[in-house]
């Protein structure tokens, strides 16, 4: 709305200022977007089609011209500082401040991207000495390609329209894989330095029994896993003994348990036995059963020695019974006279005649030597059962593999990284900014000019953002399309 | 008076748009600049947040950001200028002054303007209600005396502007007179680029208006007329006359014109001059 009090003059061509009584009027602008009616297919030059376009374009020309009027009242106010390229509020924050910011000695605290989304949304009034900041001066002064790109920019724009929680991302404060491995629970602190160095995730075995004792109180208190009880009634037995391997009362528990057990997913109250240790009786053999180890029984019960002799004398063992057709059988072998068989007269040595009972072994059992007994063997012998899915592992030519395969060898590339963290726009209302929880997906922007990200770069970085999808976000000026790879198993089991 | 007329006639005939660079991208912000370069036919890409609505992104509003090529095609027709940067003040200077003053000023004037407001309001009210009354008449003349001696404006109501576009308080001299059309070509001496540039030229020069394609595979989408009015004929393709393309890729871009309705068009300059156009067209074999 260019200025209409005063005379049109070379000044005013460029001016976009409004006046006082333009501003007061303000208050009742409608805050409805006209809709867009149907194209037309091709240009005919008719009447008709001008006044369209000329009413399309007016409408056009009135919604992008029109200029952000808010109460003064409902702006908050903020400096920009240039040397941090940080943006600090000199009045209290509104309702962005749920999801945006950050506060550091008592100021609250913006990144420049996020100063500009609420500058352009009509919520932030940002100063620079003494001096309002038009959105020019904010695109041009805090998006550059050392802090926020402008296309960078432009994906952090559309996301926030639509609502969604975006920050940038931070790769140091990601834990490192041995610490995801862990799964321990994490806590971020966003924004300001991380005050309090992070704890080792895995303290190492020492002989000393205060230390051990220590790291189980310390496990005890921040892991809260149920396996930490038991860690720490199990440290003071295996402290005592240390991993130098001293003679205990039981071996039945390795030596290292304490600090593999708080990692360990396994079933609250198992134990880990040591089987080479732990012998069991053999049932078999006749005679007498030595009795069980006296520590595995409750207290008290002292069992004698076993005798399995009667034990033994009544198992059954009564001659079998065949059938009719196994009597049968037995009776034809006993018949058959082994002098009398052809190929076992052209076996002129004892080797020859073990030769050829192992090919007729082999031939009864299915295994033919014309196929088995060369270089080149079947892959797998029909008569033993198998699954769809294995048979389909053994003919496979190319092997599956899935995306984060060997991903962790690949250092982390100059051109393409991860810039912000997404999270999901229902979680708004206990969306916490000390602790965020797990992003909905994590952005990384390129651009349509530049390379397609190839299978090292993707994998570089769905290592480094662990479980949470990556999305490329591709910008083609003005437009942004979203992608993003994901893992996918050909099913390998056929059911009937 | 006349002397400021005269500036106005010369800058009818000679529009010269202000660029301006952020983080190398060439940028329009000011109304009348978008429409000078919209009325050459040249559509660019809205990127900002719409003021009247800006929690959607269905409609954008400023700035513009040019396509390469668009910016090139100014340069040529010396169509473009750079807008000055932002003015280095020095804190406590005399434009603090004169914000500070214009603030006051705006205030003054809300203030009248939001008393006469509540008055006409209070006189619509009062007649509605009772009638053309002899003795309302009195009662109303004794609010509105009440109204005037009670009235305050507070501060916090004050309605303040948000500018767009860097022009006014800054008060660059610069930023309302005739700009000098000296913006650089900013060539990228890259084969397909230069390509890129033919094509579009020839394209703008037969009267057609071209926006990017990314979402489409292909490098314009070339609409008849106006993209607010008409929908988009062809996706073109720019190729350099000697480069080899996979028959597969051609398979490929022809399989998504014809999803999208939209004829795929091959261009290729000629380094004779002409620009040679394949267009493709999935037929059935009958």
């Amino acid at each position: 709305m260019a200025d209409q009090n005063k005379p049109e003059g070379a000044e005013n061509f460029f001016n976009e200022i409004l006046s006082p009584c333009e501003l007061f009027a303000a208050r009742s602008r409608s805050h409805k977007i006209p809709a867009r009616g149907q194209k037309d297919f091709y240009p005919d030059d008719s009447e008709e089609q001008k006044q369209r376009l000329q009413q399309s374009l007016d409408e056009h020309w009135s919604l992008i011209s029109e200029e952000r009027v808010e109460r003064l009242g409902n702006l908050v106010k903020a400096i920009w500082s240039p040397s941090e390229r940080i943006v600090e509020l000199q009045t209290p924050a509104g309702k962005f401040w749920q999801t945006m910011g950050f506060s550091v000695e008592g100021k609250q605290l913006l990144l420049p991207e996020e100063a500009l989304y609420l500058m352009e949304c009509g919520n932030l009034q940002v100063f620079h000495q003494d001096l309002p900041l038009s959105i020019q001066d904010g695109y041009e002064a805090f998006l550059s390609s050392d802090s926020v790109s402008l296309q960078q920019y432009q994906v952090f724009g559309h996301l926030k329209r639509l609502g969604y929680v975006v920050h940038r991302f931070d790769p140091s404060s990601e834990p490192s894989p041995y610490a995801r491995q862990l799964n321990l629970p994490r806590s971020k602190d966003r924004g300001a330095r991380q005050l309090k160095r992070k704890r080792s995730p895995s303290p190492t075995p020492t002989s000393s029994k205060t230390a051990a004792k220590s790291q189980a109180e310390e496990m005890e208190e921040d892991d809260k896993l149920p396996e930490s009880h038991l860690v720490a009634s199990a440290a003071p037995q295996t402290s005592s003994s240390g991993p130098a391997g001293e003679v205990q009362a039981r071996t039945w528990w390795p030596a290292d348990v304490p600090e593999r057990q708080a990692g360990q997913r396994s079933a609250p109250g198992s134990q880990r036995w040591d089987f080479s240790s732990i012998c069991f009786p053999d049932l078999g053999s006749a005679g007498r059963l030595a009795p069980p180890d006296a520590s595995l029984l409750p207290g008290g019960v002292m069992p004698g020695v076993c005798d399995v002799a009667p034990w033994m004398r009544r198992i059954n063992l009564r001659k079998v019974k065949m059938s009719v057709k196994e009597e049968e059988r037995e009776r034809r072998q006993r018949r058959r006279d082994v002098n009398k068989d052809r190929e076992v007269r052209r076996c002129r040595n004892w080797a020859e005649y073990h030769e050829l009972l192992e090919r007729r072994q082999a031939k009864r059992q299915g295994r033919p030597a014309h196929l088995w007994s060369g270089e080149v063997q079947p892959l797998h012998d029909p008569t033993q059962p198998i699954s769809t899915a294995e048979l389909l592992e053994k003919i496979s030519v190319i092997k599956s593999t899935n995306l984060l395969e060997g991903a962790a060898r690949f250092k982390v590339s100059e051109e393409w990284r991860i810039c912000f963290n997404v999270y999901q726009p229902d979680s708004v209302a206990d969306f916490k900014k000390s602790n965020p929880g797990k992003p909905y997906a994590r952005m990384c922007v390129c651009s349509f000019d530049g390379p397609v990200p190839d299978l090292r770069v993707i994998k570089q970085l769905s290592f480094q953002s662990g479980d949470v999808p990556i999305v490329y976000a591709a910008v083609d000026h003005g437009d942004i399309s979203f992608y993003t790879f994901k893992d996918f198993q050909l099913p390998m089991d056929v059911y009937p | 008076m006349e002397a400021e007329l005269r500036p106005q006639e010369e800058l009818s005939h000679a529009p010269v748009v202000g660029l301006s660079l952020c983080d190398s991208a060439p940028l329009l912000w000011r109304l009348q600049d978008l429409k000078a370069v919209r009325s050459e036919g040249l559509v660019g890409a809205l990127l900002g947040s719409l003021p009247r609505t800006p929690r959607q992104n269905i409609r954008l509003g400023r700035p513009l950001l040019l396509l390469p090529e668009e910016e090139r095609l100014l340069g040529e027709r010396r169509g473009a200028a750079a807008l000055p940067a932002r003015n280095q003040e020095v804190a406590g200077g005399e434009l603090q002054q004169h914000y500070a003053e214009e603030q006051q000023r705006s205030f003054e004037e809300q203030s009248v303007l939001a008393l006469e407001d509540r008055k006409s309001a209070l006189v619509r009210a009062m007649t509605s209600s009772s009638g053309s009354d002899p003795g309302s008449d009195e009662v109303l003349q004794r609010r509105l005396l009440d109204l005037e001696q009670n009235f305050s404006f507070p501060r916090s109501a004050l309605a303040v502007q948000l500018s767009t576009a860097r022009a006014g308080l800054s008060h660059c001299p610069e930023a309302r007179a005739f700009l000098e059309a000296d913006w650089p070509i900013r060539a990228q001496h890259c084969p397909r680029r230069e390509a890129r540039f033919q094509v579009f030229r020839d394209l703008r020069g037969r009267g057609f208006f071209l926006t990017s394609a990314g979402k489409f595979g292909g490098d314009f989408l070339v609409y008849p007329g106006d993209p607010l009015r008409f929908h988009a004929h062809f996706i073109a393709v720019c190729l350099a006359l000697d480069e080899s393309i996979c028959l597969l890729d051609v398979l490929c871009v022809a399989r998504l014109g014809s999803n999208v309705k939209k004829t795929v068009l091959l261009c290729s300059p000629a380094p004779d001059g002409p620009v040679r156009y394949t267009s493709l067209q999935w037929s059935g074999m009958v």
